[in-house]
């Protein structure tokens, strides 16, 4: 093989190396963005952005049982709810994208409309 | 000839690159008590099939719905009951690996878990007495299965919460790939099944649970077709008058709510059915005889988070495995 064939071939495979590793290394470090969905009984309630969003406190009904929901400082969390496990309101203010917080009596799921690279969570 | 070798090159990466892509679809969706999520590369309608069938094993499997096969055992006062392929094949898997893990899953605990309040949500810690009580008809030994048939003791019960999203989850799976899917990523309330790996080839990113800040993840996994399964005193427990917590998951050899050590247990492996069984068994055992079970038996790998903040990895699943904020570990080898 002459020399400048294998000079072409390896200047093609660096620069497909290199992009694949910029491309990885992008996906892994992109920010989950601050865009969240509120979500009742598989319906998108609302989109807010939390970096835009003012400080709030707001409810959302399912079948007569409530969940009080605060905006505070760019994050979100449920404040109070009256299902009888308190799972939404044990989960704190939303962190993680794939970690949504969820309310199963009530059918409600708070999330991010962003996965942030992770495809799943196991919980 | 040389010139030709390096055309056919380029050609193959751009070709690769121009190959028709599958869309991605998303169905969302609420069956078992839990959210659902079903994220496929690949025809929508194939995901429609995947949640019917969901649905379906949802109303089979349930030990509260009147019109399912083990309400129907449930009720069935001692007499031998024909059951669905589907209710027979988990039963069956169930009592085989409560032989394998020495009782440490257990299907037929439901009357127990029941007493407490974990059904209803309405949490108690029942008298002494009734305990032992409802103890003495629980055992996977008793349930009697003769063909297709099943027979369970007057006044037992079963449930299969261990099971029912794990076996979900590989019948999605099956279901997905039978209809031109076979990159997907299955969500069943926690319970994750990657189907394939993701369209690019790269492998799905899956997080597990921090166990003491249940809004985060303390490791993520980079899987392919596998099932990942965690079982966790966090999901469903209740803090007693007497200021002790208690979890979900019941200790067939006690009778009471696990108290092991093990605060998370994470199984990772082909058969997600086994997976869902053994995330129950080795969280109920405590990490010396899960440690044993894995060297004995181990067609499967884990990753333990104690109550004392310790953590194991096994060695099958340690390359795989990101742990945030380089905590250290200890790794379980064969």
């Amino acid at each position: 093989m002459k020399k400048k064939t294998v000079i072409i071939y390896t200047v093609i495979c660096t620069a497909l190396f290199v992009t694949g590793m910029i491309g990885s290394v992008i996906s892994l470090n992109r920010p989950h963005g601050s865009r969240v969905e509120i979500i009742s009984d598989g319906v998108i309630l609302c989109t807010v952005d939390l970096e835009l969003s003012e400080d709030e406190v707001f409810t959302v009904e399912y079948e007569n049982r409530k969940n009080i929901i605060e905006i505070k400082d760019r994050r979100i969390r449920v404040k109070d709810a009256d299902c009888p496990d308190r799972v939404c309101v044990r989960t704190g203010w939303l962190t993680t994208p794939s970690i949504p917080i969820i309310c199963l009596p009530n059918r409600l799921e708070i999330r991010y409309s962003d996965d942030g690279g992770i495809d799943a969570a196991a919980k | 000839m040389k010139r030709s070798g390096l055309v056919c090159l380029i050609a193959v990466f751009i070709l690769s690159g121009c190959a028709p892509e599958k869309k991605e679809n998303t169905v969302s969706f609420y069956a078992m008590d839990t959210v659902m999520t079903v994220k496929g590369y690949g025809e929508a309608d194939a995901l429609k099939k995947a949640e019917n069938r969901i649905k379906e094993l949802d109303i089979l499997l349930s030990s509260e719905n009147e019109n399912s096969d083990i309400y129907r055992i449930n009720h069935s006062d001692g007499k031998e009951i024909p059951l669905s392929e589907d209710a027979l094949k988990i039963i069956k898997k169930s009592c085989e690996y409560g032989e394998i893990t020495g009782g440490a899953v257990d299907i037929t605990l439901y009357p127990l878990v029941r007493e407490w309040g974990f059904f209803s949500g309405g949490y108690n810690i029942p008298e002494k007495e009734k305990i032992e009580n409802i103890f003495e008809k629980t055992g996977y030994e008793n349930i009697k299965i003769n063909g297709s048939s099943v027979t369970l003791p007057q006044g037992f019960a079963i449930d299969l919460g261990a099971a029912a999203k794990g076996y979900s989850g590989d019948e999605t799976a099956k279901i997905l790939k039978e209809n031109g899917v076979d990159s997907a990523v299955i969500t069943l309330g926690g319970n994750v099944r990657a189907v394939g790996e993701k369209p690019d080839g790269s492998p799905w990113k899956i997080a597990v649970c921090d166990p003491f800040s249940t809004n985060d993840y303390f490791c993520t996994l980079s899987v392919k077709d596998c099932s990942v399964v965690t079982s966790g005193d966090y999901q469903r427990y209740f803090i007693g008058e007497d200021g002790k917590k208690y979890c979900h998951i019941f200790d067939p050899k006690t009778g009471y709510p696990a108290e092991s050590g093990v605060a998370s247990a994470t199984v990772i492996g082909r058969d997600g059915l086994a997976c869902d069984l053994l995330s129950t068994a080795v969280f109920v055992m405590g990490v010396t005889d899960a440690e044993k079970l894995y060297r004995e038996n181990g067609d499967f790998e884990m990753i333990l988070v104690l109550q004392d903040g310790g953590l194991f990895v096994t060695e099958g699943i340690e390359a795989m495995t990101e742990i945030k904020n380089g905590k250290e570990y200890t790794v379980i080898h064969r």
